[in-house]
């Protein structure tokens, strides 16, 4: 049976604000429990809450840097379900009007654009976090401990359509959004700091139907790296189910890293079981042209732009999705170092390879500030001169990130200009002939690959210093190769 | 009278099991029901769903800076708790 998967993603980004999503409690980084309270968090009888107007900003944001149209008269909705990190018993969200809606992402896979559909994008505020006690399984916990320093903090949840066709579009898709955040400065986008959770609804149907098949809903993916595997592993189980005979469960799945697989949670709740109705404590949210054109006016240089810039430099569409989920000083230099040497394959190669691998190497996280870009240019164009060899390039550069000097400087100090005159460089190819004459003949009787032997001769005798493709050249030439 | 809903979804939804005699004597119930409020079909209502929403509160949308107040301190939140344990709040286990 020929089966086709279809995933779509919903994800819920943290937004950087400083206060919550409904009071003005402070978001805290801590692991010291329950230190940012208030009634409206706490979800005490009479708190009344009061939308955050940044967050609403950040949306919007949001939501028109995915080209979504925006809904102007839009309202918040309660989504009601009982469990003990939620205290109000119902959590603040939006329904049938959410802040954008029919959006797309340009996502770049296999070196080719693609698009994925965004469904809607909401508003809506976090839990609180519950910790099972005893076993540290919800099944055969003693108790539940309860810290709400999270509850309130505002989040922005993205649902795409049902359109993603394999687990690599997934995580390319997941990167494209976090980096669009990072672009946005709405969320500092760290998946180990939860910043950004996804969940997957993944139906796997035959080939030829038109329509989706039974959706399964996996949590519980804290990495992308787990988001893979997740879907790999639920495609191919609910594939084999089907070449079975069997029936797919609509149901939420909890992925289970040390073991790889997906197991049952629960069967998965319709949206008529949430009860949702208008929040009667929060007023119509009225979006005004005046508000959304100064967000418009204001939006960054976008992750898709950002690319659009970088293969206008001649880099390859696939290098340039790289750099442009970057850190933002590795973008800039880029565009320094290439602005100098007009060599994009050779600019990317050396600040994504050799730089950020002697970075790596001496854990160092950013450049000293007297590495300026004009270094890594001159390293580049000497090299390209046939001035120094690859090799003293690489040299050259991991003394410029310890030590305040020049590309120039190091070079004289450690000899690494190559001999590039073509008369002292004879003298030596010559020197090298007239002791090597054994191995001339046999060249010149086809043993091609000795030619290789007298190169290493000459660049030795030179004590390193003539440029190996000169000394071929020139070699080949004196033999009448 | 033709049934515009499905009585075994709604028993599911509210969690209630029915006989299949009570699922009939239901149904026509609730037709009924429907039938009655169909009426209101009758009106010209205007369609656009972001203008159907009547809220309690015509006022538009007050937003707050987002600036810290300060408010309860950890011993004020956590003095209402039956049970309290390394500054957590306790309650029973989740599922039973």
């Amino acid at each position: 049976m020929n089966l086709k998967p279809t995933i779509g993603i919903e994800t819920h980004i943290e937004l950087n604000t400083n206060t919550k999503m409904f009071c003005r409690c402070r978001v805290v980084d801590t692991e010291e429990p329950n230190v940012n309270l208030c009634p409206t968090c706490l979800g005490l009888p009479g708190a009344l809450p009061v939308p955050n107007e940044k967050a609403i900003r950040y949306i919007t944001l949001l939501a028109l840097a995915t080209g979504c149209s925006i809904t102007k008269k839009g309202m918040f909705h309660r989504k009601n379900y009982f469990y003990p990190d939620l205290p109000k018993n119902y959590q603040i969200s939006q329904f049938d009007l959410p802040v954008g809606e029919n959006g797309n992402l340009e996502i770049v896979i296999d070196n080719e654009k693609d698009y994925v559909e965004i469904e809607r994008v909401h508003m809506e505020e976090d839990t609180g976090k519950s910790s099972h006690e005893g076993s540290g399984r919800i099944d055969s916990a003693t108790s539940t401990s309860l810290d709400f320093n999270r509850s309130g903090i505002p989040l922005v949840e993205i649902v795409t359509k049902p359109v993603i066709k394999s687990s690599k579009e997934a995580v390319a898709y997941i990167e494209e959004l976090r980096q669009l955040a990072i672009e946005l400065e709405i969320s500092e986008g760290k998946l180990e700091k939860g910043n950004l959770r996804f969940d997957a609804n993944i139906s796997v149907a035959p080939s030829e139907s038109n329509e989706l098949g039974t959706k399964v809903e996996i949590k519980n993916m804290n990495s992308l790296r787990s988001l893979e595997r997740a879907i790999d592993f639920e495609i191919k189980r609910q594939s084999s189910a089907l070449e079975n005979g069997d029936i797919i469960i609509q149901e939420t799945r909890h992925w289970d890293e040390s073991k790889e697989t997906t197991t049952s949670m629960r069967s998965k709740e319709g949206s008529a079981d949430y009860r949702y109705f208008s929040d009667p404590d929060i007023p119509n949210m009225v979006l005004t042209d005046e508000f959304i054109n100064q967000i418009k006016e204001n939006l960054p240089s976008l992750p898709h732009e950002n690319r659009n810039k970088l293969t206008e430099t001649g880099l390859g569409l696939s290098d340039s999705n790289v750099l442009s989920k970057s850190e933002k000083w590795i973008f800039e230099l880029y565009f320094e170092v290439f602005n100098n040497t007009k060599d994009s394959k050779a600019s990317f190669n050396w600040i994504t390879g050799e730089l950020q691998g002697q970075m790596r190497k001496l854990e160092i996280k950013s450049l000293p500030n007297w590495f300026s870009p004009n270094f890594l240019s001159d390293v580049i164009k000497l090299i390209d001169e046939n001035k120094i060899s690859f090799t003293s390039g690489k040299v050259i550069l991991e003394e410029l990130i310890q030590m305040d000097t020049t590309p120039d400087e190091i070079a004289k100090r450690l000899d690494l200009y190559q001999e590039n005159d073509e008369v002292a460089i004879s003298k030596i190819v010559n020197e090298i002939i007239d002791n090597n004459q054994d191995i001339v003949e046999r060249i010149k009787n086809g043993e091609d690959k000795l030619v290789g032997f007298m190169v290493g001769q000459i660049i030795k005798s030179s004590g390193g210093s003539i440029n190996p493709g000169m000394a071929k050249e020139i070699l080949s030439k004196e033999l009448n190769l | 009278m033709s049934k515009k809903f499905d009585i075994t979804n709604i028993a599911k939804l509210a969690s209630i099991s029915l006989s299949d005699d009570e699922k009939e004597k239901l149904s026509n119930d609730l037709s009924v029901i429907i039938e009655h409020v169909q009426a209101l079909s009758d009106l010209e209502l205007d369609t656009n769903i972001e203008d159907v929403y009547i809220h309690p509160l015509e006022k538009v949308l007050a937003l707050d800076d987002d600036t810290e107040k300060p408010s309860l301190t950890h011993d004020e939140a956590m003095s209402n708790a039956p049970k309290v344990s390394d500054g957590k709040f306790i309650v029973p286990p989740s599922l039973e």
